[in-house]
């Protein structure tokens, strides 16, 4: 039998600066000091069973990114939360842990899409007026490369519009935007900051994007990660 | 200060520049962020080289966690920013930052800069520049940083002699308190060092004056005071029990070199190997319990969350209870899913079992280092390794189904001859027929896989070749050339590959090893030239150091292709390492005379180290379990 437990995390602060495998890595040191009962994988060099939903880029803030733990026994969700917490460094942190039910699918393999905010140096007007103008589009095109078979790049236009589920200026410069993500169309937060860019002029401050939630998709419905694949939450 | 509250030194838009921005951050988990009060000291720790390169270093965080344990002083860390980082700081005029504190260098009360080999030397001028530190002692003020160096290379500081204030001699542990109350008394900066200088260990250069011969050697060293010591004594840690064992390391938050929890078993070698300074500088050979050992093992475990422990000591299998801590050790690790990583024991049954229960033996290889392919030269430079052992090592290894073997090997040593080159090739071929003799057919996984790699022997300070010229580089190659031919001319030379290091480096080492301070103003003129990084072979350039030669108006070939007088005066002769300069010379006429002197467990060597009283000078069977 195996249990899998999805944790809900955050970071802020320098630790933003890390690469994809460095948190992997926090993770597992993390994981090895709560003395969480994690799963390992056979052979001399037995592993962790760890999955991300959707890797983080460096210098990109999150509140609710998403990681998969295979355990060796069944703890109760609360339990795990506190355990992990209280060895997470300055920075991170979880905020949520659901234990899944039996044959739910990877987080990584859920992720439909996801909400931002960029904080810029912009004003709110500036912004408004932005938005709208690229709201009212039918299409938005982008360049995107695309890795070829034979290693070769190539450029491909991309009409990333209908990707953009919402974009709302706020208060103080702050850009809330909810994308499409996933294998079929994937908008990233900085390919909406450079059309910005484009219509507002060079930022005055260096913009930082913060992740705020990542959906999956389950009964035509978009739901937080934590709350796809049925199972037990901390807090529940 | 908490680490959230931190504002870094760089903003986005430069971190997002540059390679690896997390080496400027900080705020790694067991890093340390102290508030103002009461902290009277403020230390910066430099290791002049990357973050990663930095970060796996065991001393840094000795020092580090000893330092930051108390109340007073706060010890942050800085290393060398990588050339995008460098280029950038200069255009915009951003002064060199602590990770910790991210706040500029130059308001320390002290650099630390630990010195690990020569080719770090430029990168030092690089941090105190980019921090607007004054190059030269000389030069600072009562506001500038105390420059304090610190490892290996402070046995022959003399190069340097112009840009530290202050060298520490010896072990970490036992004298900073010490330099910190003085310190804290608030003298005037001259007033500290010259009172500095009577603490053991303490070199302060400036406080002595040099005199030279009229052909280049050195005549002598003296004290510039009466109260300033004629030879400064290492200082070191007599009880390893005893002292501070850093068991809550800051884990780095990018992947370093070595990215492993590290569990040192002891200090110094017990061998003698006539090339080795390590083998010297570290005497007497001290060890730690079993006991304080698997203390600290679960304590490392539980403070960072490693998946890797590894042991290191210069020779782990000279280590006395090695099988009691190996077992419980493989205890608790394989309950916690943490691999041991064992550095290159000795091949005997003994590590072959062990290797056998924590490695993957499909996967791994067979270290022996011989350093010399026949018997007279391993003689010569007292490798205590017979040709039956490496054989009979290598004969069990392939029947427990190991089929690689790595054998390391230096050319270029005092007295080698064209048959002692040859014998590597030989050696090589006796093993990988040995294989084929071994392991019948059926059993074989392919061809025996026999690694072999020589590197380009220096001479060193406190060694018994301090006196040995160094081999010229055309020689080196001609000799690497012979060996390479030698081994094609061996039967079993398909199972066998040959690589020689020429790293174009050995020269530059060669002549900073044994260098005096008039090269002080060669290493800045390589700086100034642009001379960074002298360690990556990519950024060195050979030409900058011999330009740099040319117009100081002094000559490299000097410092290393001479043989040595019996009784000349060199620039480390100040510095009192424990072994006397006899024994040396004994050992450098035992080395001519190919004879091999026994190593401290066997017989004493009266090498001078019993003055300390401590380790196996007095307890030859290892008294510490
Ligand atoms: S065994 Fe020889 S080479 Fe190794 S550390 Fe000891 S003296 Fe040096
Ligand atoms: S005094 Fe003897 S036992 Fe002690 S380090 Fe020297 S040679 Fe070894």
């Amino acid at each position: 039998m195996s249990v899998t437990a999805r944790f809900r995390f955050g970071r802020k602060g320098p630790v933003r600066f890390l690469g994809h495998l460095d948190m992997l890595r926090y993770f597992q040191r993390a994981v090895m000091k709560s003395g969480i009962p994690a799963k390992y994988s056979e052979g001399f060099h037995p592993h962790q069973l760890m999955s991300f939903a959707y890797p983080l880029a460096v210098a990109m803030e999150t509140e609710g990114d998403y990681m998969d733990l295979d355990l060796a026994e069944e703890k109760p969700a609360d339990g795990i939360l506190e355990d992990l917490n209280s060895v997470m460094h300055e920075g991170v942190w979880v905020s949520r842990v659901s234990i899944l039910g039996e044959g739910a699918a990877n987080a990584m393999a859920l992720v439909a899409a996801a909400d931002y905010r960029i904080f810029t140096g912009y004003t709110k007007e500036a912004l408004i007026q932005a938005c709208d103008g690229l709201l009212a589009s039918d299409s938005i095109l982008i360049e995107k490369s695309k890795k070829n078979g034979k290693k070769k790049k190539e450029t491909i236009q991309k009409d990333i519009r209908p990707g953009i589920l919402r974009l709302e200026a706020e208060e103080d410069g702050a850009l809330f935007m909810k994308l499409v993500s996933g294998s079929g169309m994937n908008v990233r937060p900085a390919d909406i900051l450079s059309l910005i860019v484009e219509k507002c002029g060079e930022d005055s401050r260096d913009p930082l994007i913060r992740r705020l939630e990542i959906y999956g998709e389950e009964g035509g419905e978009l739901l937080p990660l934590s709350d796809c694949g049925g199972g037990k939450k901390s807090g529940d | 200060m908490r680490f959230e509250d931190r504002k870094l030194a760089l903003p986005d838009r430069i971190l997002m520049k540059v390679e690896k921005p997390a080496r400027y951050t900080g705020g790694e988990p067991n890093s340390v962020c102290k508030e103002a009060d009461p902290v009277r000291i403020r230390f910066c720790m430099c290791f002049p080289d990357v973050y990663e390169i930095g970060m796996s270093h065991l001393g840094l965080q000795i020092l580090y966690g000893m330092m930051n344990a108390w109340e007073d002083v706060w010890c942050e860390r800085v290393f060398s920013p990588w050339q995008d980082l460098d280029r950038i700081l200069r255009e915009e005029k951003i002064p060199l930052f602590a990770l910790e504190s991210q706040d500029p260098l130059s308001g320390f009360d002290f650099i630390g800069i630990t010195l690990q080999y020569e080719m770090c030397y430029v990168n030092i001028l690089q941090i105190l520049d980019l921090a607007g530190i004054p190059l030269h002692a000389a030069e600072r003020g009562e506001n500038d940083p105390i420059v304090i160096g610190g490892g290996p290379c402070t046995y022959n500081p003399e190069p340097l002699a112009d840009f530290f204030d202050l060298f520490y001699i010896g072990e970490g542990e036992t004298r900073y308190r010490e330099l910190f109350d003085l310190y804290e008394e608030g003298l005037p900066r001259a007033e500290f060092l010259h009172r500095a200088a009577a603490i053991e260990g303490m070199y302060v250069p400036s406080l002595y004056k040099t005199e030279y011969h009229e052909d280049g050697r050195l005549l002598s060293m003296t004290p510039v005071y009466d109260d300033v010591p004629v030879s400064v004594k290492k200082t070191l840690v007599k009880e390893l029990d005893d002292c501070f064992y850093p068991t809550a390391p800051v884990v780095p938050l990018i992947q370093a070199t070595q990215d492993r929890a590290v569990l040192e078993v002891m200090r110094g070698c017990i061998r003698g190997c006539r090339f080795c300074q390590a083998g010297q500088i570290y005497k007497p050979t001290r060890w730690r319990s079993v006991e304080k050992l698997l203390e600290y093992a679960r304590e490392l475990m539980q403070n960072t969350g490693y998946d890797e422990l590894s042991l290191s000591s210069l020779s782990t299998s000279d280590y006395p209870y090695l099988n009691e801590l190996l077992q419980e050790l493989i205890r608790i690790c394989s309950e916690k899913k943490i691999n041991i990583s064992l550095p290159s024991l000795r091949i005997d049954a003994f590590s072959l079992d062990v290797m056998n229960k924590v490695q993957d033996v499909k996967k791994n290889s067979l270290t022996f280092a011989p350093e010399a392919g026949s018997q007279r030269m391993r003689d010569v430079i007292n490798k205590g390794i017979t040709r039956e052992e490496i054989l009979n090592g290598a004969e069990m290894a392939f029947r427990g189904g190991w089929n690689r073997v790595k054998l390391y090997f230096m050319l270029g040593l005092p007295g080698e001859r064209p048959e002692d080159v040859a014998a590597i090739a030989e050696l090589c071929n006796d093993i990988a027929a040995l294989y084929y003799e071994t392991v019948p057919k059926e059993q074989r996984q392919g061809r025996v896989n026999i690694t072999a790699s020589s590197s380009f022997f220096v001479p060193k300070p406190f060694t018994a070749f301090q006196w040995a010229p160094m081999d010229r580089m055309e020689s080196f190659l001609k000799k690497a050339a012979y060996c390479k031919e030698s081994v094609m001319k061996q039967l079993n030379q398909k199972s066998i590959s040959y690589h020689y290091h020429d790293s174009g480096t050995t020269l530059i080492e060669g002549v900073l090893a044994r260098g005096d301070r008039r090269l002080s103003t060669v290493i800045e003129t390589v700086y100034r030239n642009g001379g960074l990084f002298d360690a990556w072979t990519e950024s060195f350039s050979l030409e900058r150091w011999l330009d740099a030669f040319e117009s100081c108006g002094l000559d490299p070939d000097f410092y290393v292709f001479r043989e040595r007088e019996k009784d000349e005066f060199f620039p480390w002769d100040l510095i009192d390492c424990g072994v006397s300069k006899e024994y040396l010379y004994r050992e450098w006429l035992n080395a001519k005379a190919g004879k091999v002197t026994k190593n401290c467990a066997d017989k004493c060597a009266a090498c001078g180290c019993t003055s300390y009283m401590c380790g196996i000078c007095i307890s030859p069977k290892g008294g510490a379990a």
